[in-house]
């Protein structure tokens, strides 16, 4: 009875860490692109907001928005490669 | 009906056609594969053993594929210019232009940019490059053979130099070498550690500013490598996973059909922008530092 339990809690054990490295790369890739996702969302509106405002202005903002949004974008990828590298290593 | 309305109804229709005969032929059941390593695409293995950390594997026949490509290219265009150009030349021109007026002069001062244009230039068109020929497939896959009319050609796989942490991180550290040196050599070691904490700051918050921005400066290194590298890292995970991975992982045929268009999509993407971009960013970035390092006012 009692060796089958303790079989039992060992695999669940196993399982957990496979299951902690799994949510590890889900938070990781799920959350930054939440964040990441948002950032890109409010540059984008921004940039609209700006060219409708002064249209003369839209080859200088067209710049800067791109840089931004490489900048943001790199964000979620901070975390997904902590994801990746909990998930695999 | 317009045309081009019936031919994307075709498609549309073919294409759900065709995934509801793969799944009535194969299923929908998961058989896992074991032996499909995804991880296999970004592995090195040694091609030619030379003494010392010389070695030549995947990324290094990349580094060099890049690094001829930038320098044959550009010196073939630059030596037949003309003075009515043609559409290459154009192109190239219009990339001569941004790098010279938007990434480097539009960061720095009119001295400065002339002299810190060439490195500039350079590590644009060579991350650029390095980018862009990860996208085509070459045969490197060692460990997939085929034979074609007898001759063994190994697979044909996608890989980017830039996809390795080392590489990005060689070039993130030249620069960081590059203007911390610039920026003591205008101002001197003091001048510079000082001009680190903003005008206007004084007292205990000054040293406590100094230390955030001493730490910042070695973020750099981070966030600089990490970006080209997770950036193209993942283009090539997503691309390779949407366009078959999956499917072929999970053994469910009509996944891949699924998949596939966002396959195509995402490689149009990455293809498109992210390889520019990316090179664009860094470049930037490189002149942003340089020009920060030396200017005046923090």
């Amino acid at each position: 009875m009692l060796a089958t339990f303790l079989t039992l809690v060992f695999a669940a054990a196993e399982d957990g860490a496979d299951a902690g490295k799994a949510i590890a790369l889900g938070v990781g890739g799920g959350l930054g692109a939440v964040g990441a996702g948002v950032g890109i969302g409010i540059i984008f509106g921004k940039v609209i907001e700006s060219v409708t405002r002064q249209p003369e202005m839209r080859d200088e903002i067209t710049g800067i928005q791109w840089l931004g949004f490489a900048l943001t974008e790199a964000c979620f990828f901070y975390g997904l490669v902590a994801g990746l590298i909990a998930f695999f290593l | 009906m317009k045309t081009r309305t019936k031919v994307l109804l075709g498609i549309v229709g073919f294409y759900l056609l065709s995934l509801f005969v793969i799944i009535a032929i194969f299923g929908f059941t998961r058989q896992d594969n074991e032996e499909f390593q995804p991880q296999n695409e970004f592995k090195l293995d040694t091609w030619v053993n030379l003494p010392g950390p010389f070695d030549i594997n995947k990324a290094v026949m990349y580094l060099f594929i890049a690094g001829i490509l930038t320098t044959v290219t550009m010196i073939w265009i630059a030596n037949r210019m003309e003075a009515r150009p043609n559409r290459v030349q154009t192109a190239v021109e219009a990339l001569y232009s941004l790098m010279r007026d938007n990434i480097t002069a539009g960061n720095m001062e009119s001295a400065m940019a002339r002299k810190w244009f060439p490195f500039i230039g350079a590590l644009f068109l060579f991350i650029w490059f390095s980018n862009l020929i990860g996208y085509i497939p070459l045969p490197t896959n060692t460990q997939e053979k085929f034979s074609l009319f007898g001759a063994e050609i190994p697979g044909f796989a996608i890989y980017a130099a830039t996809a390795n942490l080392s590489v990005p991180l060689v070039l993130a550290l030249v620069v960081f070498v590059s203007y911390n040196v610039e920026g003591i050599r205008t101002k001197g070691v003091g001048g510079y550690l000082k001009s680190l904490i903003p005008t206007g700051v004084t007292g205990a918050m000054a040293a406590f500013i100094f230390v955030l921005e001493f730490l910042s400066n070695f973020m750099r290194l981070i966030s600089l490598s990490v970006r080209l590298f997770a950036n193209i890292l993942a283009g090539h995970l997503i691309i390779l996973f949407m366009s078959g991975g999956l499917a072929v992982l999970l053994g469910i045929e009509a996944l891949g059909w699924i998949t596939l268009p966002l396959g195509v999509i995402l490689f149009i993407f990455e293809v498109g922008l992210v390889a520019t971009l990316q090179a664009f960013i860094f470049a930037t970035l490189t002149a942003i530092y340089l020009g920060g390092a030396v200017a005046e006012h923090h």
